[in-house]
Order: structure tokens, then C-alpha cells, then sequence
């Protein structure tokens, strides 16, 4: 595996690093993985490029880079938001790829704003054909109500806490209590769409066989409490046999853990073997057909 | 604004180069990052450092010792005397990409020791300012393990192993590391190479003041104290930053008139 820095775009190029196969051969797809937040390309406690590593020694080339205005990627001006200037640059990075590499699949990562990104871009591209998404989107189900409020009734330290809470001896946290630190948080408001809004999109996405894998981490059990919420969650949606999912409660949002970081690793270098082997059998199946009615 | 690779080409270096934005300068300026959440957490200050210096006229070069950030390797596999190695190949780079013949450095928290122990044996340094300064080895272990010790609802990411890595906020310093950081010292060494020293802390601490005390006696000694909020050592949910406005602009001003003298 080597590295090397690319530049893309003109005249306020973006900032890329390629972690390269060693064989340099990287069949026909690439592995782009995007910022969440404003954290820089190395990604949260470096996992980026731990990732970007870890599957350029598997073969794939695998390519980290920065958005305009953050990490190493000088601004760029004009009116777009952040959604559309993230869609508009992740196009930026594949139609560059396709042109000097010649690679016609791409799998897109990203963790939360990332996250959400990358499922912009994939609605728009079907250059992009597999996500891994970590802490996406996620919607709350009668399963999620049960395992929430059913822990809390048998909980007596959640009932001591109700009554100091009413009784005005306990304060909830709030944003505010923050100020004191020097944040810049990302000015990337997160709001989930509606529901139906994200199951018609999958939809759209599985039905042209698009593979997806979901990291649900344990930062906001408030938000997601079991491994198939998500699924649950969206009983119109046909997942067919595209979409691998894991719940990680005792992994953080920014996957500070170390054994976590190690899990993490391990499932998405599984899940990309995994489907890229699926990918070959497929190829394998179709020039098979090909020869039989030749 | 231009990343590049520099150094060892079977370990290589990364490295921003920011060139300056007003023709040939004299000197250039080389900035040392911090540890681990405090690297990720400071990232966007050091960048808008070098921009608003290299928009002032002088180049610069912020890079990544082994084993952090885009440079090679892992940081199980290094150590700070590595680091100091890297920061004198980082100099050499910037001299010769920038043309300069002198050169400044600027080290925030752990990289403003490890700065201090590469001036030690160079005299083409005009310039160190230490930011917010770790002042020895020890000292930082000690503020690892106090907040450990004292963050019990983090303690599977804040912990010491068995082997006795030390574990803080998704980075890991093993034995090996923890040894080499353990012999740097500015209580017993000051840089005495550059002409001129500035120790420029956002918060008077114990830590802060001691280093003053034992180094105000040295010609070209300065401290300068601006009052800015927030902790370094420091990590919230979202991986949240922090860029302290007035310091950064106070360090560019330092520039700025040294430029003008």
C-alpha cells in the first residue's frame, strides 16, 4: 500500500489522499470516504485512514477527502448549501476517478452529517452502488418504546431521578451549560426528513440492487436501542438481501473506544469482502450466461 | 495551500505547505501539533495560522509527525524522539520549498515540547513561540491520568491496559511513548539557540507560571498571557473544535512586526 496526495478539481481544488494497492490493481471500484462534521480527512480518532488502509491492503483503492472550506480544502464561494455543495463535490471526486482510473463503481462512507451526505449521493448517482453509513438516519418503533420505558419502570434510580426532577433539585443538561467552551460546532443542522421520505428513497436505491451497511452506535439509545430498528422501522421498504446492519452499544459517536474502533474495522472490511465477492460471482454467473447462449 | 508528502519515501511525511501570498520572504514558520483529540481539535486553528501568516508574507509548513494524522505509520510504532527527528526534517523542508534561510517554529501543547527539544540543537531558529505549552513529560502523564482517574463515565475509552498504554480519548500513548515523553523537561532545559522565546497561554495555570518563573531570567524570554476560553485536553459527541481567535491573531502580530522591524 502507498499513498499519495491528489488534488482535485479547479481552481479551488479539494484535497484527497489515495491510500493505493500495493499490485496497484483495484479491480474497477473505489472507496470514497468523506468528513463528518468539520473533522479533518483523518476522521474521527484517525479512523479514516485506519480505514483507508486496512482496505487498500485488501486491494481497493480507497480514497479520503476533504469537502471545500474544511480540513485541507481551501473554500470555494458561492450560494449552494451544504447538502448541495456535498453532492455536487462527491461527483466532483467520482467523475475525476472514472476519468484518470477508469473505475465505474464507487462505495461511499460516512458517519453522521457524512452519513447523510453520501445518501444524497447515491440517490443522484447510480455510479454509486454501496454505502456504509454510520449512525444514519434512524426513526423510533414500538420495540424501541418497549426496551426504552420498560428498563426505566423497574429502574428505582430512574424513579428517584423523576421525583428530584419534578421536585426542582435536578436541572436538565442543556446546550447552554456549553458556552463556556470556545466550540465551533458544524454549522451542518442535522434534521431527520420524515420517514416515508427515507423509505421511498430506499427503495429507490435497493431496487437497483445498491448494498447497504448501517453502524448504529450506543451514543443515543434515546434514538436507537436494538439491532433491527432500522428495519422495523421502515416496514414499506424491500431490503431484499442488500442491507447488513449492526447496533454497537458500547461504541461512542466518534468511535473513541479502542476495542470499538477494532469492531468497527472488522465489520466493514467483512462487509466490503463480502459484497465485492458477491460482485465477482455475479460477473462470473453472467459471463457463464453469455458463453451458453454464444 | 499544498499537501504534499515529504521525507523518508518508505515513511513518508505529511505535510501542508502554505506559500507566501506577498513574493520572496526571509523566513518561514513550521508548525508542531498536539496529541492525539488535541491534534483533531486544533486542526482548523493551525490551518487559519498558516493562512493568515502566509497571506501576511510568510510561508509555511504544518505537517504530521509518524504515526499521526496522514503521515505513515501507527502511533504504537513511534515515539517523541521520533517526533523531534521529524520536526528537523520538517524544517529542512521548509527551507528548502520556501527558500528561506531562517526559520521559526511554533509548537501548540505537546508540539510546543517537542519543538523546544529540536531548537536545542539547531541555530538556524530565530523564533519559538510556545502556545499553551506542555511543560514537561511527566506533567502531561499526570494530567492523563487525572482525567482518567476522574472521568468514570468514560472509562472504556479513558483508560490505562494492562500493558500500561494509556488510553485518552480515542488515542493511545504505550510504554515506549510514555518513556521518550517522560525525558523531556522545560523546567530544566530552556532553548537557549533562538533569539527569542514566547510563551503565549490562553489560561495562568501552576503549570504555566512555573515555566515563567523558570525561564524569565533568560535575554529574549517573553510571556504573554490572552485570556480565551476553552480546554485542549478536551472532547465532546460531535468532535467539536476549538479555535481561539485572539490568540491566533496575537501570534500572526508577532510575525507581523518582526517582519516590519
Amino acid at each position: 500500500m502507498r499513498e499519495r496526495v491528489l488534488r482535485i478539481g479547479k481552481p479551488q481544488p479539494l484535497t484527497a489522499i489515495a491510500s493505493v494497492p500495493k499490485d496497484n490493481v483495484s479491480k474497477d471500484m473505489a472507496v470514497i470516504i468523506v468528513n463528518s462534521g468539520v473533522m479533518h480527512h483523518i476522521g474521527t480518532c484517525r479512523m479514516s485512514v485506519r480505514i483507508a488502509r486496512e482496505l487498500a491492503n485488501k486491494g481497493y483503492l480507497a480514497l479520503r477527502f476533504d469537502f471545500s472550506g474544511i480540513g485541507d480544502s481551501v473554500p470555494r464561494s458561492g450560494t449552494m448549501s451544504f447538502t448541495e455543495s456535498a453532492a455536487s463535490e462527491i461527483k466532483e471526486v467520482i467523475d475525476y476517478l472514472q476519468k484518470k482510473k477508469g473505475i465505474t463503481r464507487f462505495t461511499l462512507m460516512g458517519l453522521c452529517s457524512g452519513a447523510d451526505a453520501i445518501y444524497e449521493s447515491a440517490l443522484l448517482d447510480e455510479r454509486i452502488d454501496a454505502l456504509c453509513q454510520i449512525d444514519p438516519y434512524c426513526y423510533r418503533t414500538t420495540r424501541w418504546k418497549i426496551n426504552h420505558w420498560g428498563s426505566r419502570l423497574f429502574d428505582p434510580k430512574h424513579w428517584v431521578r423523576f421525583m428530584k426532577y419534578r421536585l426542582g433539585m435536578m436541572h436538565r443538561e442543556s446546550a447552554g451549560e456549553y458556552n463556556e467552551e470556545d466550540f465551533e460546532l458544524p454549522t451542518y443542522v442535522r434534521d431527520f426528513p420524515p420517514r416515508d421520505e427515507i423509505s421511498a428513497g430506499l427503495n429507490k436505491l435497493f431496487s437497483r440492487n445498491l448494498k447497504l451497511q448501517a453502524l448504529f452506535t450506543g451514543e443515543k439509545p434515546q434514538l436507537y436501542n436494538y439491532e433491527k430498528q432500522f428495519e422495523d422501522s421502515m416496514p414499506d421498504v424491500d431490503f431484499k438481501d442488500l442491507f447488513t446492519t449492526s447496533y454497537l452499544p458500547k461504541c461512542s459517536h466518534i468511535l473513541s473506544e479502542p476495542d470499538q474502533q477494532l469492531v468497527v474495522l472488522d465489520k466493514i472490511s467483512a462487509w466490503m469482502e463480502a459484497k465485492e465477492s458477491s460482485v465477482e460471482a455475479a460477473d462470473i454467473n453472467c459471463s457463464g450466461e453469455r458463453l451458453a447462449v454464444a | 495551500m499544498i499537501p504534499f508528502f515529504f521525507g523518508n519515501s518508505s515513511s513518508p511525511l505529511y505535510g501542508v505547505y502554505h506559500p507566501s501570498e506577498k513574493g520572496q520572504a526571509d523566513l518561514g514558520v513550521v508548525l508542531c501539533a498536539p496529541f492525539g483529540q488535541e491534534y483533531m481539535r486544533s486542526h482548523r486553528a493551525m490551518r487559519q495560522l498558516a493562512s493568515m501568516l502566509a497571506r501576511a508574507g510568510i510561508p509555511v509548513l504544518r505537517f504530521d509527525y509518524y504515526g499521526t494524522g496522514d503521515s505513515a505509520g501507527e502511533i504504537s510504532e513511534s515515539d517523541t524522539d521520533r517526533w523531534i527527528e521529524d520536526t528537523h526534517v520538517a524544517i529542512e523542508e521548509l527551507k528548502d520549498t520556501g527558500n528561506v534561510d531562517t526559520v521559526c517554529v511554533v509548537g501548540l501543547r505537546l508540539g510546543a515540547l517537542v519543538a523546544s527539544y529540536a531548537c536545542l540543537t539547531r541555530k538556524d531558529v530565530e523564533h519559538l513561540v510556545l502556545w499553551d505549552p506542555v511543560i514537561s513529560g511527566e506533567a502531561y502523564l499526570e494530567e492523563l491520568r487525572n482525567e482518567i482517574k476522574n472521568q468514570i463515565s468514560v472509562r472504556r475509552t479513558n483508560f490505562e491496559s494492562s500493558d500500561g498504554t494509556l488510553h485518552f480519548n480515542g488515542f493511545a500513548a504505550n510504554e515506549n511513548f510514555q518513556k521518550s515523553l517522560k525525558e523531556l523537561d522545560l523546567l530544566n532545559t530552556y532553548p537557549s539557540s533562538p533569539s527569542n522565546v514566547l510563551q503565549i497561554v490562553s489560561n495562568v495555570n501552576d503549570n504555566m507560571s512555573s515555566l515563567k518563573q523558570s525561564w524569565s531570567s533568560n535575554d529574549g524570554y517573553n510571556f504573554k498571557h490572552i485570556q480565551t476560553s476553552g480546554d485542549w485536553n478536551f472532547v465532546d459527541s460531535n468532535g467539536g473544535i476549538l479555535l481561539p481567535q485572539p490568540i491566533i491573531q496575537a501570534i500572526v502580530n508577532q510575525f507581523i512586526s518582526r517582519e516590519a522591524a
